[in-house]
């Protein structure tokens, strides 16, 4: 140590300009300006901005109308499950379509084509899917929960491709070594790889779509949303202050839950089979 | 019985890893192939399972026409020949049981075997297998969990549960320390001998090879230059196939040594 300290100090080469980080950096700037510019902001608007925060809380928490919660609750809880249903239709069809996006396990023409279907899907907003499914199923959660079901499919089913070309090829090939058949190769030498990832992100997945479902109600697609819609438009600040308590806590509330239960799948169960050593032994779920 | 008749490999970049090799051997024999990296040993064992195709020539397994397989008749193939892997090729994310059921999958029915509800006399096999190895008492362990010479002994119970006739190993003490590795390779010519199946090993350690090898296969650059008892090989034989004389690298007690 001391002798490396003694020694003289050598010469480092000339530090490379990072030109990419200016780029980018200077283009950041210049599209905030433009985009601040061209639609128009009110920015003067903001300085009242506080005062009118003031009286709307005012109006919502000076006298809450605790009557009102148990239907609140009551349509947070349809929220919710909107939001769980949906994410499950969702996964139903995005988890056979992201084994058919894998290079690893298709051809790359009909992995191209599949991504494809993920990309058009992902494009298309959630709002804008129940504006198309409200008038086809009625102002009622069936109408969220499809949407929330199509529109998740997209991004499910490409982190889910993503999550299934990364695995180790190690195990396919002792699938295919035993003279498994092509659906066997995915049961034993896939999916207990790629199991513990999916159920977490579709659990992530879950708590996005859980404020989802919370808009969707804005445009009639049924759960909450359509109260604090209404409320706000016929100046009921009072339960529309109530309901959002409502919405934040649920929220909060199930985003807990779940990511326990994520943190578990991913970490796995430990036991102690009485050897002074853990083992984390098979978690189950999906595999 | 396996054999090859003026069997040729060509990989798609033109490398020519097999060149006429005309090569046989008989039920329970327990072979060594040796030679050095790239010298085409992976490449005979796995055209062996089908895994590797031949350009040309033939080769016969068992009374299977291995060239001329479809996709079924080769995972007949497979099911009776067992593979051992360098790299162990475990599932971590499952037990080590399910790990070695995965060598009953051709035999139980494919409903089964996709809900993962194998018959109790295939657990039974399973579980057999893994005794012989003598790590039964990790059945529920993830696969993770174990080291690399037990999860080498999860490989060799993986291939035992498929009751195989043959039993292909690519270079399966390699990622092993030396201890361990006679271990491993213990147990796979107790297996070859108590069950008569025969047995094809890659290995780098020439000191291995000689151990344990009834009969030794020599290669370099895709032929067949040595074919013999182990004892008839001695340093002459192995600097024809090495093409060079031997270090320190090429034996694993002076590995070890160093
Ligand atoms: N899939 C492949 N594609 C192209 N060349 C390959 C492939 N597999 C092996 N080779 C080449 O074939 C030769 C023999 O390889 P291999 O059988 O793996 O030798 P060994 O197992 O003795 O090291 C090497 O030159 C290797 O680079
Ligand atoms: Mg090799």
């Amino acid at each position: 140590m001391s002798s490396m300290s003694a020694s003289p100090p050598v010469q480092l080469p000339s530090k490379p300009r990072d030109t990419f980080k200016i780029v980018v950096s200077t283009v950041f700037v210049v599209l905030f300006g433009w985009s601040a510019i061209s639609v128009d902001i009110k920015w003067s608007r903001l300085l009242e901005a506080p005062a009118d925060m003031y009286r709307l809380f005012k109006a919502m928490y000076s006298d809450i109308p605790w009557d009102e919660l148990s239907r609140l609750i009551g349509l947070m809880w349809d929220s919710i499950a909107m939001a769980w249903i949906g994410t499950l239709i969702a996964a139903v069809f995005a988890i056979p379509l992201s084994f058919l996006a894998a290079e690893n396990l298709v051809g790359r023409p009909i992995a191209w084509v599949t991504r494809q279907v993920f990309n058009v899907l992902r494009a298309v907003p959630e709002v804008i899917l129940a504006l198309l499914f409200v008038p086809m199923f009625g102002l009622s959660p069936m109408a969220g929960v499809l949407a929330i079901g199509v529109g998740s499919i997209g991004s499910l089913g490409k982190l889910f491709y993503e999550i299934i070309e990364n695995i180790d090829s190690g195990p396919i090939e002792a699938t295919d070594a035993v003279g498994a058949s092509r659906l066997q190769r995915l049961r034993w030498g896939v999916i207990p790889q790629v199991a513990p990832e999916l159920t977490s992100f579709l659990l992530y997945r879950f708590e996005i779509n859980i404020r989802a479902s919370s808009v969707l109600g804005v445009v009639g697609a049924g759960g909450i949303g359509g109260v604090l819609a209404d409320t706000v438009r016929f100046k009921e600040y009072g339960v529309a202050g109530l309901a959002l308590i409502v919405v934040i806590v649920g929220t909060i509330v199930v985003d807990t839950i779940s990511g326990a239960i994520r943190h578990r799948i991913v970490a796995g169960r430990t036991i102690d089979i009485g050897e002074a050593q853990k083992y984390v032994v098979d978690t189950g779920g999906l595999s | 019985m396996i054999r090859f008749d003026k069997a040729n490999v060509t990989y798609k970049g033109g490398v020519s890893a097999m060149k006429d090799l005309d090569l046989e051997i008989g039920d329970g024999e327990f072979v060594v192939i040796v030679g050095l990296s790239g010298a085409g040993k992976s490449t005979l064992i796995r055209a062996i399972n089908g895994l590797v195709p031949l350009t040309s020539g033939g080769l016969n397994v068992n009374g299977h026409d291995v060239p001329n397989l479809n996709a079924k008749g080769r995972r007949e193939l497979r099911s009776e020949v067992g593979m051992i892997f360098q790299g162990f090729n475990l599932v971590d994310r499952t037990t080590v049981l399910n790990n070695v059921l995965m060598g009953r999958l051709h035999q139980v029915p494919l409903w089964r075997t996709l809900i993962g509800k194998y018959p109790e006399e295939d657990i039974q096999i399973a579980a057999k297998a893994l005794d012989r190895v003598e790590i039964l008492d990790r059945a529920y362990v993830r696969a993770t969990n174990l080291s690399g010479g037990q999860r080498q002994r999860v490989g060799i119970a993986r291939a035992l549960a498929q009751e195989p006739k043959i039993v292909l190993a690519d270079e399966p003490v390699a990622s092993l320390d030396p201890p361990t590795s006679h271990v491993v390779m213990k147990y796979l010519q107790q297996i070859s001998r108590d069950l008569g199946i025969t047995t094809i090993v890659n290995l780098h350690f020439l000191d291995l090879a000689t151990a344990y090898a009834d009969r030794i296969i020599g290669l370099r650059d895709g032929e067949l230059v040595f074919d013999g008892p182990g004892s008839d090989a001695d340093e002459q034989t192995f600097r024809d196939i090495y093409g060079r004389s031997l270090t320190a690298d090429d034996t694993m007690a002076k590995q070890a040594a160093l």
